[in-house]
């Protein structure tokens, strides 16, 4: 048998070195677990469909420079932070100082500041699952750290734009840290998107760490091109009865990863995620989650709608854990899928591990194509083909995409998705 | 309602019944394995050189191969050289021929199970092909199903009388280098029953044999191999417990299934094996590879199964549909006790057109048992039409306890569709008030919502396999018709 393959040891060597100390030292020694990490191969079960899609080179260790200009597609009703290959452009950005609210960039923190963040860095994330998520630990030259003082309510979303400059090959490693204290309020936009055409990789982490009463709302946009592999981890920790909410809309690509994890510590906590993923062409789209009920009387509520077109394929594995203690659990966990056309394919798997007895739970997943009758009724009344096409599958995904909360936000995703369907179905 | 109320019982707090040891002087291979043993193997079973070959392969692909990990069950390492890899009753070369002839030790170990061989058979018209660790000793009926035309015989013996059907079909379901158990049944499988069904037969009676590991240290290895002829139909019954014993005993067994144009297997597995005490120790260790393929046009398999015993199950029975318009059904009530282990499920693989299949799962665990169900349904890009619907349930008694869902579902067809659900729950509260409202005690309340919960499953048993079961299923097909 041969090896299995490791992480090239190019990637080991992090640039930006602008930042405090501590975080500095925490890059360093969290760098050390690197050495021979094993890449995953169609034998890893997390990786098993995504695999054959990962191409790491070595050109791609080299850290993109952080210029360039920022584009993004979203008309931006609120404050706005710029990241240019995963570091922060101020000048770009804007937003207020605001009572109880900090918000700054990793490279700005003081060494208190500093040392405290380094404390809970990747500490909302199970690295186990979300392996790549330790490259990121290893590699990040900038960050943002949202911290909410008790009580503090952002009145209006912040918006991070992540922008990928792929001009030559390289990658990106973005950070975001949101610390949410007692009863706290904010909306998070992260869009993510690119220029140039070398192949790139965007390495990213996201994590919020909720405190009792929080309520965050984060909705997610990856628009990248076709020659980023997108590999992200999110990751959440929930204490009592706080409120999570997560809207990801994705786009395929070479390779796209989102791994979303959530812990559900405290009682009485809250959790939504809803996903849409649409995929053309050869592209790709693996969205993983899972969700621990770790805490009783918590309360969890998945819904990820995929659509395949061409020859692209679209995964989802969603988990749930209900620990032992978690008495009183309600989760309920729905994928719905859409196979257009013979070359696509559609993997699902959701997964149940439960142990404690007094719970609720439920998950369901199918895989189908548009409904004949109701093209049959749109044609019928004189609608074209294509369109009843575009009708019925934008309908699929709407339920989903109405309920994002930042109208901006919304009206983006659904023109962008409408005019992908549009072009899915040109040959009608 | 006293019925239910033994089942719940019998269900949940229920002592092993069948432990017991048949003491017979047995004939049986010093433990290890390496290709002597093999080649000694073959040659005490007068099997032809093709069969050596066979095993001979298998052995080595089974060396290079390492023990599946991925399954959600917890055990000691196997240690495969300390395991004896044939035990058979004395007096091989001079089997009997008749009822009369068995060994009255033999006939009493099967009359102590509740299952008298000789009257059962009559009343029921069910042909046994009794295994008592490896070495078919009684098969009886063999007549009218001659006259039909059917072969139903150990293995070891159509490897003799019917070569070229067992050159061509064995194996050709379940690969040898399938998986790490496979191979090793392939290796050292040791007997167990072959059924040949010919075109247009529809069999006369239902076939039934019961597997019973005994002689201790005894790796059982069974080989089962079912070929269903074009138009032809069978129903095959499988039961099993064996003798309380405080070490581990390995069970790899391997069933394949051929179903070829307009035929039809119907395949029910009752397992009852040693699950280990209440504290977890001893049991039996099942890993089972059975698959079916559907072969022919209009082919159609259904496997039902109720998994009570075992210490740990390790069991995919899966459906091929290869053929155009086929079906495969699986309908399953796992239960788990004490430290029981259970992953079980189904893999559904569509290649043809119109495919069809169902699932429906149930699991039940309790104690400080783990249950899970792990599935795969696949449509591949040629299954234009294909359906399949999914249902697994599981059912919580107790708060120590795991219940697990772990289905794969893959689709490279547009026009194929696939349904999976599946729900979690206790016995809840809303229920229990239900039942108590109208009077009924709370433990028959909560038999009949166990009954209610498995019931889908169990009207798809045969009414003749509720014997070896005994009260654990006879009471529970009753329960489930009123």
């Amino acid at each position: 048998m041969k090896p299995a393959p490791t992480l090239s040891s190019a990637f080991l060597h992090p640039a930006g070195q602008t930042l405090p100390e501590p975080l500095l030292a925490l890059r360093k020694q969290r760098a050390s677990a690197l050495i021979d990490m094993p890449l995953p191969t169609r034998k890893t079960e997390n990786w098993k469909y995504s695999s054959k899609y990962l191409k790491l080179s070595d050109d791609m260790a080299i850290s993109l420079p952080a210029e360039g200009k920022a584009g993004t597609s979203l008309a931006i009703p609120g404050y706005k932070v710029v990241f240019i290959n995963g570091v922060m452009i101020p000048e770009a950005s804007e937003y207020p100082d605001l009572d109880g609210i900090v918000i700054q960039s990793f490279s700005d923190l003081d060494a208190n500041e500093a040392q405290a963040l380094s404390m809970q860095l990747g500490s909302a994330l199970d690295h186990e699952q979300a392996q790549f998520a330790r490259v990121n630990d290893a590699r990040f030259e900038d960050g943002l750290l949202i911290r909410l003082k008790p009580g503090a309510v952002l009145d209006q979303p912040l918006f991070i734009i992540h922008n990928t400059e792929a001009d030559a090959c390289g990658s990106a490693y973005p950070r975001i840290y949101v610390e949410a204290g007692a009863n706290s309020q904010m909306t998070l936009v992260e869009e993510y998107t690119s220029s140039g055409e070398a192949s790139a990789l965007v390495n990213t982490v996201t994590e919020f760490n909720l405190t009792d009463g929080a309520n965050i709302t984060s909705i997610r946009l990856n628009m990248e091109g076709e020659n980023v592999q997108h590999i992200g981890a999110t990751g959440v920790l929930q204490g009592r009865n706080s409120r999570f909410e997560s809207h990801c809309v994705g786009f395929g690509g070479q390779l796209r990863r989102h791994d979303l994890q959530v812990r559900l510590e405290g009682e009485g906590a809250e959790t939504k995620l809803n996903g849409v993923v649409v995929t053309q062409g050869k592209q790709h789209y693996d969205n993983h989650t899972s969700i621990d009920h770790v805490a009783a009387n918590c309360t969890s509520e998945e819904t990820y709608r995929n659509i395949a077109a061409d020859q692209s394929h679209a995964i989802f594995n969603g988990r749930i854990h209900i620990h032992q203690d978690a008495q009183k659990s309600s989760a309920d966990m729905n994928n719905k899928n859409l196979l257009l056309n013979n070359g696509a394919e559609i993997d699902t798997k959701p997964e149940l591990e439960i142990y404690a007895d007094d719970v609720k739970c439920a998950h369901g997943a199918t895989i189908g194509q548009l409904d004949e009758t109701s093209l049959f009724y749109l044609v019928s009344r004189g609608i074209g083909r294509r369109e009843a096409n575009v009708l019925l599958t934008m309908a699929f995904i709407n339920e989903l995409v109405s309920q994002i909360p930042v109208q901006a936000v919304r009206e983006t995703a659904q023109l962008r998705l409408n005019d992908f369907f549009e072009q899915t179905f040109q040959e009608i | 309602m006293a019925t239910t109320d033994t089942e719940v019982k019998e269900l949940i707090k229920r002592e092993y019944e069948h432990g017991f040891v048949t003491e017979i002087e047995s004939d049986t291979f010093e433990p290890g394995l390496n290709e002597d043993v093999i080649r000694r193997l073959s040659e005490l079973k007068q099997e032809p050189e093709f069969m050596l070959e066979w095993r001979l392969k298998a052995y080595r692909r089974w060396l290079e191969m390492d023990e599946p990990e991925w399954a959600h069950v917890d055990f000691p390492k196997v240690d495969y050289n300390s395991i004896s890899y044939y035990s058979a009753p004395k007096r091989p070369e001079d089997m009997p021929q008749s009822l009369d002839e068995v060994d009255p030790e033999l006939l009493r170990t099967y009359e102590k199970l509740g299952i008298p061989l000789h009257e059962r058979a009559k009343l029921a018209g069910v042909a046994v092909d009794a295994v008592f660790d490896s070495v078919s000793v009684a098969t009886t009926f063999k007549e009218p199903l001659e006259k039909a035309g059917v072969i139903f015989c150990p293995i070891s013996e159509a490897v003799q009388k019917y070569p070229e059907l067992v050159k061509k079909y064995l194996g050709s379901v379940v690969p040898a280098g399938d998986n790490y158990f496979a191979a090793l049944n392939s290796a050292v499988f040791s007997d167990g029953s072959f059924v040949y069904i010919p075109k247009g037969v529809r069999c006369p009676m239902e076939l039934s044999t019961y597997f019973r590991i005994n002689a201790a240290n005894t790796g059982q290895f069974e080989r089962t191999l079912i070929i269903a002829e074009e138009g032809s139909y069978v129903s095959y019954l499988e039961g099993c417990t064996a003798p309380m014993r405080d070490e581990n005993q390995l069970h790899a067994a391997v069933v394949e299934l051929v179903i070829l144009d307009d035929a039809q297997i119907k395949y029910s597995t009752v397992q009852n094996w040693y699950p280990g005490d209440e504290n977890g120790k001893g049991g039996i260790y099942n890993f089972v590879t059975k698959r079916a393929a559907c072969i022919g046009k209009n082919a159609k398999v259904s496997w039902t199964q109720v998994e009570t015993g075992s210490a740990i199950t390790w069991k995919y029975p899966s459906c091929v549909l290869r053929g155009d318009n086929s079906v495969g059904e699986f309908y399953s009530v796992a239960l788990t006790h004490n430290y029981q282990q259970a992953d079980t499920g189904t893999k559904m693989i569509h290649l043809g057109k119109n495919t069809k299949s169902t699932i429906i799962s149930k699991g039940i665990s309790a104690g400080r048992s783990s249950n899970a169900y792990r599935g795969l349904v696949k449509f591949g890009p040629g299954a234009d039409g294909a359906r399949n619907f999914t249902q697994c349930d599981s059912l919580l008694i107790g708060d120590r306890c795991g219940a697990h869902t772990f289905p794969y579902i893959e689709s490279r067809n547009k026009s194929a569709i696939v349904e999976h659900e599946a729900t979690t729950s206790k016995v809840s509260d809303e229920q229990m008030f239900l039942c108590r409202q109208r009077g009924i005690d709370p433990e028959q309340a909560v038999s009949m919502i166990v009954n209610g919960f498995c019931k889908e499953v169990f009207k798809e048993l045969p009414m003749e396999f509720a014997v070896e079961a005994g009260k654990l299923l006879e009471v529970s097909l009753e329960g489930s018709v009123g």
